[in-house]
């Protein structure tokens, strides 16, 4: 990563973006603007409730925003006349629970989405899983199924599910927050791996020290504000607002 | 105990082999089982129908019009005995038209099970965690790929028991055909208790073979509800 980001093209522009849930009377989001480039590592940190979960899930419309506009690669997916599946295909998801399909062995789950939606043979997309299985040292677990796995085993199959549809982009919501201690490492080891290629990856997380070492920039969130955004060492150690210094002074 | 082995043996003759009687038994069981078989396949297929677009209203809030009507179809047949939904449909529907009454039976159980499909099936899809959707969703499969590849297998699955006890329901039900002149197995029962005046033998021997099916189903659902769960969870 010697290429300085600020010279790569725009990959998401998010604008004014508010969501407010029917019955809550706070709003979740309450104006998020940011840009995220291509290649960048952005992590999101912040108190619990503050917001991170609902601005990544409105980045691929899981969430429908109530205002403002999401611009994915120059296109604004907020707009009901542009279909978003075709924008979702090239951005990744993994998500906490995994949510890997439990119906299928790992090599359906990895060759499903390619098969059927980017029109890939059999033999093309299960070639693609395998090398991508290799990567993640579980090309011995294909015929597996998933509720035969450890969870660390299942986030990066998840991870490489997201993969295997060539995504411009990869979004993560505590990708490790629901795994044993002893698992957490080899995930973030796939991550780190992924940063080292050069993804553009949105992480949502509680792993401070990971996102010290990994991140180009980190988003510090509270009351669904964006409060701060700064490289690592900035943000570590010359926090500005009072709310980020009260949140680091706790969690370090 | 000659004597009374002597009677039933008597009654068996008369009941069952004299003019043949035990055809009314073997074609009635037949007429029973093909209306139950088409009924079932309608049924299921009306049931998945209505629960995807239930479903799919309580979700996004799409679909008014389809799922006020799937709303009214599912109050008026679970709310109205089955045979009078049969005699509407034969003496009211078709009653101008010269159909195949074997058809009439089918439409009718067909429509009357598929609305208990649809709930069956309904709360299958509502037991599906809502992760399963989103990933889904992220990969960029519409709403209804999602349900098709990810949502219904998962909840066929889990709703199997149900529809094979919905099955054994439908299958019993059938039991009133004669009311539209059907002889199926109980017409057929009915038939040689008329010829022989003799109410309990051919009535127990009609209960007997309907339990031996439901048995039969029984096991072969549970089976298939294991090779399924053997093959993943
Ligand atoms: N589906 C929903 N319905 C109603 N309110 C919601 C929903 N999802 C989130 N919220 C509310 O929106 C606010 C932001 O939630 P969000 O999940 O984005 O926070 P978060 O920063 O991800 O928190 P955490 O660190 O606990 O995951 C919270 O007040 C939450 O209660
Ligand atoms: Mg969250």
């Amino acid at each position: 990563m010697t290429t300085n980001v600020a010279d790569e093209k725009v990959l998401i522009s998010v604008n004014g973006l508010k969501k407010k849930f029917d019955g809550m009377e706070n709003h979740a989001l309450n104006g998020v603007s940011t840009e995220i480039r291509q290649g960048e590592v952005v992590f999101v940190v912040g108190p619990s409730g503050s917001g991170k979960s609902t601005f990544l899930r409105c980045l691929n419309l899981l969430e429908e925003p109530t205002d403002g506009t999401i611009l994915f690669e120059g296109v604004d997916i907020t707009d009901k006349k542009n279909d978003i599946n075709l924008h979702r295909r090239k951005i990744g998801m993994v998500f906490q629970q995994f949510n890997l399909f439990p119906h299928m062995t790992v090599m359906r789950n990895l060759t499903i989405a390619p098969m059927k939606l980017l029109g890939l043979s059999k033999e093309e997309a299960e070639k693609n899983a395998s090398e991508l299985l290799e990567r993640v040292g579980l090309a011995n677990r294909a015929d597996a199924y998933p509720n035969q796995l450890s969870g660390g085993q299942k986030q990066r199959i998840a991870i490489v599910r997201a993969l295997c549809m060539k995504p411009d982009v990869m979004l993560f919501d505590e990708p490790t927050s629901a795994l044993d201690p002893e698992m957490v490492g080899e995930v973030l080891n796939v991550m780190r791996e992924l940063a080292e290629d050069n993804m553009t990856m949105v992480v949502v997380t509680h792993e401070m020290a990971f996102a010290k070492e990994v991140a180009t920039r980190i988003l510090f969130m509270a009351d669904g504000q964006i409060v701060e955004e700064n490289p690592p060492e900035e943000f570590f150690n010359n926090p500005k607002s009072d709310r980020l210094k009260s949140f680091l002074s706790k969690i370090i | 105990m000659s004597d009374w082995l002597k009677e039933f043996a008597n009654r068996f003759y008369l009941n069952f082999i004299k003019d043949e009687r035990w055809h009314y038994i073997t074609r009635g069981l037949r007429t029973t089982a093909l209306i139950t078989v088409f009924a079932l396949i309608l049924g299921v297929a009306l049931g998945f129908i209505v629960a995807i677009i239930r479903s799919a209203h309580d979700k996004t809030g799409k679909l008014k019009i389809a799922n006020f009507i799937c709303r009214v179809y599912l109050t008026v047949i679970r709310g109205t005995p089955v045979v009078v939904q049969l005699l509407i449909i034969y003496y009211g529907i078709f009653a101008s038209v010269a159909i195949e009454k074997m058809i009439v039976a089918v439409i009718a159980f067909g429509v009357n099970s598929g609305a208990y499909v649809a709930e069956i099936v309904r709360s299958g899809i509502m037991s599906i965690d809502k992760g399963q959707l989103e990933a889904g969703r992220s990969l960029g499969f519409s709403y209804a790929q999602t349900m098709i590849y990810i949502i219904i297998p998962q909840a066929f699955k889990n709703v199997l028991p149900a529809l094979g006890n919905e099955l054994i329901v439908l299958l019993k039900e059938t039991s009133v055909s004669g009311y539209i002149a059907m002889e199926d197995l109980t017409k057929g029962g009915d038939i040689i208790r008329s010829r022989t005046f003799d109410a309990m033998m051919p009535l127990l021997a009609v209960a007997a073979i309907y339990l031996t099916v439901v048995i039969l189903l029984e096991f072969l659902v549970g089976r298939l509800e294991r090779r399924l769960r053997n093959s993943d969870h």
